[in-house]
């Protein structure tokens, strides 16, 4: 019962949500201690608890046992809050797991336009977000090198991440306006060229090594 | 064992703005780099492309194109020496 799609449910990439995560990760999530404990009777709201006092991120770790962050992304996909909620969530400034959350939960449902225009923003939030590993190691990920990942990669979290539409191909389909960096500013001052943005990583390189 | 991951958590800090200036900079590096790798991404694709369409037309299209191109050239250079 409790592991049970809502019924109102619209199937997603043409398959019921729960099935974006693979058979034998969700089987090992309705077994976990965290699931059954804490997963059980959560509501789009009271995951907002949950999601708030999040302390990491990722997919299984140790005796393949899955994350916190993984069961809430299982229930999200349960649950299927609306659109607008996840938006809401992902623009919260307060909770930056929440907002990995989301963000991760709408990469596995959204769109491809809707994945760029609310993933994208949030490759100028620099926060720091701890990452544990397989080896059950924690280790700094920045927000911004999270959702690059998730607009680059093929996976994340252990999730086979669903086949989103490149960027330049929805530009060239005027469906999408160019992304501009905030950073724009800076290349267009030294010509926008690739050679002196090149030249501008170099530098910051080199600091990197002084210091 | 519980115990243990607990405390390699907590070894490992997740608190913004302990140095502002360093966070921003690794992210100003990073942003960088996704843009250079995003715009050599879009030249490759764009050749791609072009190798592609020459590669579907014929010989006297390619000729054609490369006569065109040749002209257009020219037409350039001439009018850098009167001006």
């Amino acid at each position: 019962m409790a592991n049970r799609t809502v019924s109102d449910a619209i199937a997603v990439h043409g398959t019921n949500p729960q099935y974006l995560i693979e058979k034998i990760i969700r089987t090992r999530i309705y077994e976990c201690l965290y699931w059954k404990e804490s997963c059980f009777g959560l509501t789009a709201e009271t995951l907002v608890d949950r999601a708030a006092v999040l302390s990491s991120f990722g997919g299984q770790y140790g005796n393949q046992k899955p994350t916190e962050f993984l069961c809430l992304t299982l229930k999200l996909l349960q649950l299927q809050p609306s659109k607008e909620i996840i938006i809401e969530f992902i623009r919260n400034e307060d909770f930056k797991y929440l907002r990995a959350l989301s963000a991760f939960y709408l990469r596995l449902v959204g769109t491809s336009i809707e994945i760029y225009q609310n993933l994208e923003p949030l490759l100028n939030d620099y926060r720091k977000l701890r990452k544990q590993s397989l080896d059950g190691e924690f280790s700094i990920v920045c927000m911004d090198e999270f959702i690059n990942e998730l607009l680059r990669e093929d996976r994340a979290c252990d999730i086979i991440l669903p086949r989103i539409t490149k960027r330049h191909v929805l530009e060239e389909n005027g469906e999408l306006k160019p992304r501009e960096s905030v950073l724009q500013e800076l290349l267009d001052e030294d010509d926008g060229s690739i050679s002196s943005s090149s030249q501008e990583v170099q530098d910051v390189q080199e600091n990197e090594n002084v210091q | 064992k519980e115990f243990d991951e607990e405390a390699s958590k907590r070894e490992v800090e997740d608190i913004d703005g302990i140095d502002e200036q360093a966070e921003y900079e690794a992210w100003k590096l990073r942003e960088l780099k996704r843009i250079k790798t995003d715009r050599e991404e879009r030249r490759a694709e764009k050749e791609r492309e072009e190798i592609e369409k020459r590669r579907n037309m014929s010989e006297e299209q390619r000729m054609k194109e490369d006569m065109n191109h040749v002209k257009k050239q020219r037409e350039e250079k001439t009018k850098g020496k009167y001006m």
